[in-house]
């Protein structure tokens, strides 16, 4: 049916938006009802008022230097945590190597964007072959990936350090398998979504299907990226820290050894060394970007 | 199709998307050099066979020939080939923003190296070939411009980029796709100009689709008017009058929205 000329048309309930909202606040207020949530469980208990106080009370004085005896030879705190961090970001650095070699491979094999490298577009031999090789490639990538991305680093962790012990190589690769996992979502959907406009413009002037993958497109694509790659970067040193739990010398080793010590001025040195880590990481990662993408 | 420069033939070629056709029999005879317009209101089928003319779009039926080869029968290869000695310039232009001037451009000869070559040539560009992309960037006016990032230069600037690359392709054939429409008038008359004389300094045939009629009868000895797909006119544009030009442009209202793909 015509709409009568010169009336505004009529604005079509489109449905879902509405609809998603309330299921969203629904699921919540159930979540918190479920789980028995009461801020009143904010309040610590006797002993906890304490121990909370005395935690913040050194947030403003992290310790320079041990606070208690320590044996001849000792190094001095501060060189202690400019090792942890040394390590911290070794380990971090290893793991996102590693992360970004098998996040390339693995993203490229997800994402759809080399399909249109296509010379024929479709047409002349071996191009069933290939349309049905292609989308065999894709769905594996994508199972792998998300099977890699559902468990946590610390779950991986559990489970190297179970199977291999405490070496170097379990902590890298626990961090290292979730971490590809996510990279190569995140780089087959850059990949995906870059503009598609100079590859074509390539295969029209005769260019192979390689040359217009990594000519056309991946140039693309290339700085969003890297810039990505930074950023796992950072989150890489957090979950490297966090490693330390388990036993490496990483920050998160002396947080949890100096807080099991009550040693609260040196969990703050340590703490505020990560904070300084990251920062810097952040601030690395930002003057890239502005560079590569601005 | 060998260097030097390209001839088309259409027969009775035929693009259709669904049942909708973009080219609806369209014959046409282009001569090695020759310098054409493909004229008519948007969605009239300008862009589609200037993708028939590059290879980049088959018929659905009928032929397309360049230089005696039809493209219907070529192997991918040669199929290849023939591309690389067919410089389009495409109307968004499709540079890589991030890259230098010189990259953009040195990116037009990838059709005809292998993949280790290319390499090569994108990232230890010898001399020779620096100096020759130099020599394109100054004969378009932009010489300066060689190690500029692609994203900083103008608008204007940024289209000899991209004809400096279809140049750099040493096409048989330079395929303009509505070089004019995002400039003002006098940037339009200039890249006309150029876009002649570097055709007829190097005999390369030049077929341009252009909407603005002006530009069109004021530098394009031939034009061929499209509509709905199919030619309307094909003559030497001194026998044209403004009758034929009324008729082509004079749209009805259904046809007004109709802006094809």
């Amino acid at each position: 049916m015509a709409p009568e000329p010169g009336a505004v048309p009529g604005r079509r309930w489109s449905g879902h938006r509405g609809l998603v909202l309330v299921v969203i606040v629904a699921a919540g207020l159930w979540a918190g009802f479920e789980l028995d949530l009461d801020p009143r469980d904010l309040l610590p208990g006797e002993g906890g008022w304490a121990i909370a106080r005395e935690l913040f009370a050194h947030a403003l004085s992290p310790a320079l230097d041990y606070e208690d005896e320590v044996p001849e030879g000792t190094r001095p705190l501060l060189l202690k945590a400019l090792e942890a961090a040394r390590l911290t970001v070794i380990f971090a650095a290893a793991a996102i190597s590693l992360s970004v070699v098998f996040g390339v491979l693995l993203g490229f094999a997800a994402s759809t964007a080399w399909w249109i490298g296509d010379p024929a577009g479709g047409h002349g031999a071996g191009t069933v072959a290939r349309r049905s090789v292609r989308p065999l490639i894709y769905g594996v990538a994508r199972v792998v990936i998300t099977l890699m991305r559902s468990v946590h680093e610390l779950i991986w962790a559990v489970l190297l350090l179970a199977a291999f012990g405490l070496s170097q190589l379990s902590a890298v690769i626990a961090i290292a398998i979730p971490y590809s996992g996510t990279l190569a979502k995140v780089f087959s959907e850059m990949l995906d979504e870059a503009p598609r406009d100079s590859a074509l413009a390539l295969r029209a002037a005769g260019a192979s299907p390689a040359q217009v993958f990594l000519f056309g497109l991946l140039p693309r694509a290339l700085p969003d990226m890297t810039a990505y790659a930074f950023y796992r970067f950072e989150c890489a040193l957090r979950s490297s820290a966090v490693l330390g739990f388990f036993g490496y010398p990483t920050l998160g080793y002396f947080i949890a050894a100096s807080f099991e010590n009550l040693h609260y001025g040196e969990v703050w040195t340590y703490l505020y060394t990560l904070f300084v880590l990251v920062a810097l990481a952040d601030w690395w990662s930002g003057a890239l970007r502005r560079r590569l993408v601005g | 199709m060998r260097s030097g420069s390209a001839s088309f033939r259409l027969e009775k070629a035929c693009v259709r998307y669904g049942s909708e056709a973009a080219v609806e029999e369209v014959d046409l005879e282009i001569e090695p050099g020759e310098v054409v317009g493909f004229v008519g209101p948007s969605g009239a089928g300008k862009t589609t066979l200037l993708r028939l003319l590059n290879g980049t779009l088959r018929p659905t039926s009928g032929k397309v020939l360049i230089g005696g080869d039809d493209l219907g029968s070529l192997p991918v290869r040669r199929l290849r080939e023939v591309r690389s000695r067919i410089g389009m310039v495409h109307q968004d232009l499709s540079l890589i923003p991030n890259l230098r001037v010189l990259r953009n451009v040195l990116i037009g000869r990838l059709g005809r190296l292998s993949l280790l070559g290319s390499a090569r040539l994108l990232f230890f560009p010898p001399r020779r070939e620096v100096r020759r992309v130099h020599e394109l960037l100054e004969r378009v006016g932009i010489g300066e411009k060689l190690y500029e990032r692609t994203d900083r230069l103008s608008g204007g600037q940024r289209q000899r980029v991209a004809i400096a690359r279809a140049l750099y392709q040493e096409p048989a054939a330079l395929l303009p796709d509505e070089p004019i429409s995002s400039l003002d008038p006098a940037r339009s008359r200039d890249t006309m100009r150029l876009l002649i004389e570097v055709c007829r300094e190097g005999g390369i045939t030049l077929c341009a689709s252009l909407h603005d009629l002006a530009a069109a009868r004021d530098f394009l000895p031939r034009l061929v008017g499209l509509r709905g797909g199919r030619v309307v006119f094909d003559r030497p544009t001194t026998e044209l009058d403004d009758d034929d030009f009324h008729n082509l442009y004079d749209l009805a209202p259904e046809e007004m929205l109709n802006d094809g793909p």
